[in-house]
């Protein structure tokens, strides 16, 4: 169902001369999305496109169904906290956040009662009297976030949502887009900390030079990089002699026995030989404590894919 | 509508009271200190004359030019004012009397009257032309038109300039509602400043009057006179409010508009019936009350500038600034839609 999708459809999109993304084909479903690539690399050119700021110069978009040319109707199902800092001068978190809700045709005083809630969500009820002007940048964060989720939005985009936030909120905002993703919504976000992308995304999007390097599962776009062997961490008792048996399968193309002493690095092209030589070894009386893949991360595939631009 | 309404609205707070339109609070309320001021100066001269030796204008006006100082002194008897000076072989002798409303200046050379240089404390009848002047060469071509562009250029580009634009873009909004709300606010706020600045001139141009004066105009022509100057000051910021909007949103540099805009309206005058009509000034011309008042020895090209040749009826006049408001937010709400957020190259 493509109501139920984020679609682009050969979208292209130049500034000018200059290419803000290319030919970009996407299916979208919901859940945690994050769109990952170096600086200049597209991301905010698709977010903007997918919220109707920039409109493609070719292609198509539908955003569950709607099109970013009808802001009417596609506002009401997204919400988008932008980069960009600034809001309309002198206006209080509370205010700004209100004034947006009054645009959704919601009477003043459930306007407020929204206001009120999604301002304790993203933890800023304490200063949501001050004017934005005086607020800090992770304030600033919020009060846009705030104002994204105020709405609550089947589709919530969000812009390096977690820069300027301290370790606490950090983790209360990564819970928030984890349990709207629950609900079947999407949350769709750039970061460039891998890391926390990594850990929360369900699916990534790895963009460069305006064009789609990868897509999908973490997992699934590293089993489709087949020129770069994967990684796995052994833990195991005796990392000698599990080495040792490790470089009688011919699939193993590298084993070093990891800097602590206490495992096997291992660089295999055949995940499922290895897994079931991994079995053999451990039943054989070897005492294997745990397999970690290395390379199944953000990180790796952005190495793998992009190249060391981060 | 109701978005449009809560649009407005939102703007209007800044329109009314950002630092950006405290010169546009100025330029309206240029006129009316001007006459308050002017007022207080006639009071004051009043006041001065109101205890002087008033000699009867039937005197003063039988003073033939070669008229000998002596007699006129004669006749006239002890002036307010006597000054003697010789330059040039010259005596020269001014005598100045006054008829309880005029002030009149007698020249002599060598004992014989030269020249009588007449000045009425004050004039209804001039001030009332005074008043038109200003009105239509500084409020409306000035005033109206750089005030509009302050308020409406600020309504898309400013928020460019603020980087503050994508509030009002993702907002449920239809582009087009989002382009009437910011004009509705804008106008609300020029209409409500620049037709307070007209009342209030018009107020201070009353207020010194003399009570005869101001009652034979009160049961004549004021409100009506009043209630135009008004709507015109009104008429012009709907139709350069929506002209200034339209160039905020397809151009980065809001000088070149208003100075096309400015020259346009300039040379009207000078072009073909038609295009006379795509002019905010032409209609806002033709329903002021009273006509400028227009030096016969300005050149005939002048004379355009100043003056339609042609003026509309009030009711048309009305119409034509509408049609063109009409015409020009049509444009603008086709440019709204393509707009997109791209502070990058601002």
């Amino acid at each position: 169902m493509s109501d139920d999708l984020i679609l682009f459809h050969n979208v292209s999109k130049f500034y000018g001369d200059v290419l803000g993304v290319n030919k970009v084909d996407l299916r979208i479903p919901s859940g945690i999305t994050s769109l990952v690539g170096p600086n200049g690399s597209g991301k905010t050119t698709l977010m903007n496109l997918m919220s109707g700021l920039v409109h493609p110069g070719s292609g198509s978009i539908t955003v569950r169904g709607v099109s970013p040319f009808a802001p009417e109707k596609l506002m009401r199902i997204l919400g988008y906290a932008t980069q960009y800092d600034a809001a309309p001068r002198g206006v209080t978190g509370f205010g700004f956040v209100v004034a947006g809700l009054l645009l959704y045709g919601y009477p003043k005083a459930e306007a407020e009662r929204r206001a009120a809630l999604a301002i304790e969500t993203v933890s800023l009820t304490h200063a949501a009297q001050r004017k934005i002007a005086a607020y800090s940048k992770g304030m600033r964060q919020r009060i846009r976030l705030a104002q994204a989720i105020a709405h609550e939005p089947a589709v919530l985009v969000l812009d390096e949502p977690l820069n300027g936030l301290d370790p606490l909120v950090r983790a209360e905002t990564i819970a928030l887009f984890r349990n709207y993703a629950a609900q079947g919504r999407h949350v769709i976000l750039s970061s460039h900390v891998l890391q926390e992308v990594d850990v929360f995304s369900d699916q990534v999007i790895l963009i460069a030079n305006g064009m789609i390097v990868a897509e999908g599962e973490i997992r699934n776009v590293r089993d489709e990089i087949h020129e770069h062997p994967s990684q796995f961490l052994l833990h195991c008792q005796n990392p000698s002699r599990v080495a040792a048996m490790l470089f009688e399968q011919a699939d193993v193309t590298e084993v070093k026995i990891a800097p602590e002493g206490r495992g096997v690095l291992v660089m295999t092209r055949h995940r499922e030989a290895f897994a079931a030589a991994v079995q053999r070894i451990a039943l054989s009386g070897q005492e294997i404590d745990g397999v970690m893949p290395m390379d199944e991360n953000v990180d790796a595939l952005y190495e793998y894919l992009i190249g060391g631009g981060k | 509508m109701n978005q449009i309404w809560i649009i407005a609205k939102l703007e209007m707070r800044r329109a009314f009271f950002s630092k950006r339109a405290l010169w546009v609070y100025l330029l309206a309320l240029f006129p009316a200190v001007i006459f308050i001021g002017h007022g207080i100066s006639v009071k004051m001269q009043r006041d001065e004359y109101a205890g002087k030796a008033v000699v009867p204008a039937a005197v003063l006006d039988r003073m033939p030019v070669g008229m000998a100082d002596t007699e006129v002194l004669a006749a006239a008897g002890k002036p307010l004012m006597d000054r003697s000076w010789e330059r040039r072989d010259v005596k020269r002798r001014t005598l100045m009397y006054f008829d309880g409303s005029r002030r009149v200046w007698f020249e002599f050379e060598n004992g014989a009257l030269r020249d009588s240089r007449w000045r009425v404390l004050s004039s209804m009848e001039e001030d009332r032309k005074i008043y038109a002047g200003m009105f239509q060469y500084f409020y409306l071509r000035l005033a109206v038109f750089f005030g509009c562009l302050g308020i409406f250029i600020n309504l898309f580009r400013g928020e460019m300039i603020d980087k503050s634009l994508h509030f009002w873009f993702l907002a449920p909004v239809r582009r087009e509602v989002l382009l009437l709300g910011k004009y509705c606010a804008g106008l609300i706020a020029s209409a409500v400043i620049f037709g307070s600045g007209a009342v209030l001139s018009f107020v201070a141009l009353l207020a010194y009057q003399t009570s005869a004066d101001l009652q034979a105009y009160w049961q004549t022509e004021a409100l009506y006179h009043g209630t135009w100057y008004m709507i015109s000051a009104m008429l012009g910021c709907v139709g350069y409010g929506s002209v200034f909007l339209a160039a905020g949103l397809l151009l980065r540099n809001p000088i070149i508009p208003a100075l096309v805009m400015l020259l346009w309206e300039s040379i009207n005058g000078f072009l073909p019936e038609l295009l006379q009509k795509l002019s905010v000034l032409h209609y806002l011309q033709s329903i002021c009350p009273v006509p400028p008042p227009m030096d016969p020895n300005v050149p005939p090209l002048l004379r355009l500038v100043l003056a339609p040749v042609a003026p509309t009826s009030a009711w048309v006049a009305i119409l034509g600034v509408l049609g063109v408001t009409a015409l020009v937010l049509y444009v603008a709400s086709r440019a709204v839609r393509r707009l997109e957020i791209n502070y990058g190259t601002e």
